[in-house]
């Protein structure tokens, strides 16, 4: 997947641009899904694709995963060019 | 400043009032009845007549261009708009005999804040139809009104709701894990996510309580992190500790760890952006902080209770060597080989603790069985033999009140069944046999064979292999033979063994 596949699909679209907007928030799959009003299966499915990308940080542990933005700042940058263009 | 605050929302209102649908509505359903064809907004009662014009000519989308070409006065319109004002109804204005209209003032949070206006009506407009214009009016401001607190509201409560799931989740994350050696790394990970920082350490005061020892330093930018100790009340983070609150500067940002008294200090340094630390930053860290310290402080006392359990088993233990005939047994060496099988098989942490444990305590229940049975020099007779396999059983009962060794019982209970199903004391097979059990079996069929026995000599190390060997995949299971004969093969393994079983001799 690239950035261009993320700008095309609607959950993976809406998952970057709610980090992109709150950067320093850290959620699980179930409070991202509220956030962005989508079902909590595909977005859960999104997220790891993200996380693959390094677009997302999962931190992982027994019960839960919760998932933050990057810190990649070269990556943050093209996220945001990315971002305007589709705006 | 207040003032001027509130005049800017009541401004944006009135902005959002001219661009919202249902004011277009409400022109167009008006329009209709009133004949009118031109309407207009503005914010306040001109000064004069001719920034009146302007006004008018600016705020009524166009028709004002051929309004502002003819010589009328605006006087009336100007008196209208005054004594709405002042009545806060419907005030009627006649320019020429064919320039009338009406002014209606729009209350927004119970003040005025502007004026609507029509141009060009029938000049006996219905008292009615007036009244009715007037409510309208109303309803379109109240609804923008309403439209906007929500969206304010929104635009407010959505950014702390978000920050507010963030530390619910953080709090989740290590609430999850009782081993401070995964906790502490992962909490100065989470709080480098979250400020957005490059480099977090997590200090602890020692038991003098004159120094900070560092636990765990997390930086994006290097591979490499150094470990420095704090003498308290130096550098930012002994300063916060000293002074039990955070202390901040540009580049850092230090919050104590707080229970009865303070355990420790998170420090945060250098934002990503390389904007300095906020208030904002500290509030976040400090309710982090206060969420950290619940955590250490139970993974701490689980490591207690976890010493606690430890010393048990050991006393345990002891009593157990005092009773067994064979004394010698190389322990060391063959918990090593036991806990690698399990590394080598997958086993998470909690699952290799149990097996450690399992290794101590397997035979626990020998301890019920007579002496001179387990010293006999001779073959056991038959009555004999059933009391010996009795003890995985016996073993159970003996450690079964100990709650926190409760995982530990599966492997005790069934290290004496075999993979084909032959063994005791259920006759499981196969995968049915819990894989602790399957280790603890082959590990303890090769100790069996090389310490010796009241009845036998021990074994050569090679020959009690090649009987492993021998009976995987019947007595024992074939992934379990295949990775002890691995680590078995191992040169420190095997010296260890061969140098143990010598000093025990």
């Amino acid at each position: 997947m690239t950035l261009a596949d993320v700008a095309r699909s609607k959950i993976h679209y809406k998952i970057l641009s709610f980090f992109h907007e709150n950067q320093a928030s850290l959620d699980s799959p179930k409070g991202i899904a509220t956030w962005i009003r989508e079902e909590r299966t595909p977005v859960k499915k999104a997220l790891e694709d993200l996380v693959k990308m390094e677009i997302l940080v999962a931190h992982r542990s027994s019960s839960m995963t919760g998932y933050s933005y990057t810190t990649d700042q070269k990556l943050i940058k093209q996220i945001q060019r990315l971002l305007e263009k589709k705006r | 400043m207040n003032t001027g605050n509130v005049m800017d929302l009541d401004r944006e209102i009135l902005e959002r009032l001219k661009e919202s649908k249902s004011l277009e509505n409400e022109k167009a359903c008006f329009g209709n009845c009133l004949d009118s064809i031109g309407w207009w907004i503005v914010e306040k009662i001109p000064a004069n007549l001719h920034e009146l014009k302007q006004l008018i000519a600016k705020n009524s989308n166009g028709f004002g261009a051929y309004f502002t070409k003819n010589r009328v006065s605006l006087e009336p319109i100007r008196q209208a708009l005054l004594e709405s004002s002042t009545t806060k109804r419907v005030e009627k204005f006649s320019c020429s005999d064919d320039l009338h209209g009406f002014v209606y003032p729009l209350t927004i949070r119970d003040k005025i804040s502007g004026f609507i206006g029509t141009l060009y009506t029938r000049k006996d407009i219905d008292t009615s139809i007036i009244n009715i214009f007037s409510s309208f009016t109303d309803t379109v401001v109240m609804e923008v009104e309403k439209e906007y607190e929500l969206a304010k509201l929104h635009e407010t409560v959505r950014p702390r709701a978000i920050a507010l799931s963030t530390v619910h989740t953080v709090h989740r994350l290590i609430s999850s894990t009782l081993d401070l050696n995964e906790l502490l790394p992962r909490i100065a990970r989470l709080s480098l996510q979250i400020i957005r920082a490059n480099r977090c350490s997590i200090k602890l005061v020692d038991s003098t309580r004159k120094v900070l020892l560092p636990k765990t330093t997390v930086d994006l930018r290097e591979k490499k992190t150094r470990l420095k100790k704090v003498r308290i009340g130096r550098w930012a983070p002994g300063k916060s500790v000293k002074l039990s609150k955070p202390v901040r500067g540009e580049r850092y940002l230090a919050v104590p760890l707080i229970d009865e008294d303070v355990i420790g200090v998170i420090t945060i340094y250098d934002k990503i952006d390389r904007k300095p630390f906020t208030a904002y930053d500290e509030e976040i860290m400090t309710t982090l902080a206060e969420q950290a310290v619940i955590a250490i402080k139970n993974a701490q006392l689980y490591k207690e209770q976890e010493k606690l359990t430890l010393g048990g088993i050991k006393s345990l233990a002891a009593v157990l060597d005092a009773h067994r005939p064979i004394r010698h047994t190389p322990k060391l060496s063959l918990h090593k080989i036991t806990l690698l099988i399990g590394q080598k098989l997958s086993m998470d942490e909690h699952e290799l603790r149990c097996l450690e444990y399992a290794a101590v305590l397997h035979d626990a229940g020998q301890l019920v069985v007579p002496e001179e049975v387990l010293r006999k020099p001779t073959k056991l007779t038959g009555q004999e033999y059933e009391l010996v396999k009795e003890h995985p059983e016996r073993s159970v009962k003996i450690i079964k009140p100990i709650r926190t060794l409760k995982a530990v019982i599966p492997i005790i209970l069934h290290h004496h069944e075999n993979y084909n199903g032959s063994g005791y004391p259920k006759g499981l097979k196969g995968e049915q046999i819990p894989l602790g059990a399957r280790i603890m079996a082959v590990v303890d069929a090769f100790e069996a064979m090389i310490t010796k026995r009241p009845y036998r000599k021990p074994m050569d190390i090679d020959d009690a292999i090649e009987e492993i060997r021998k009976n995987s995949g019947t007595q024992f299971d074939p992934k379990v033979v295949t990775v002890f004969l691995q680590i078995i093969k191992k040169h420190d393994i095997r010296s260890m063994l061969e140098k143990e079983i010598d000093d025990a001799r």
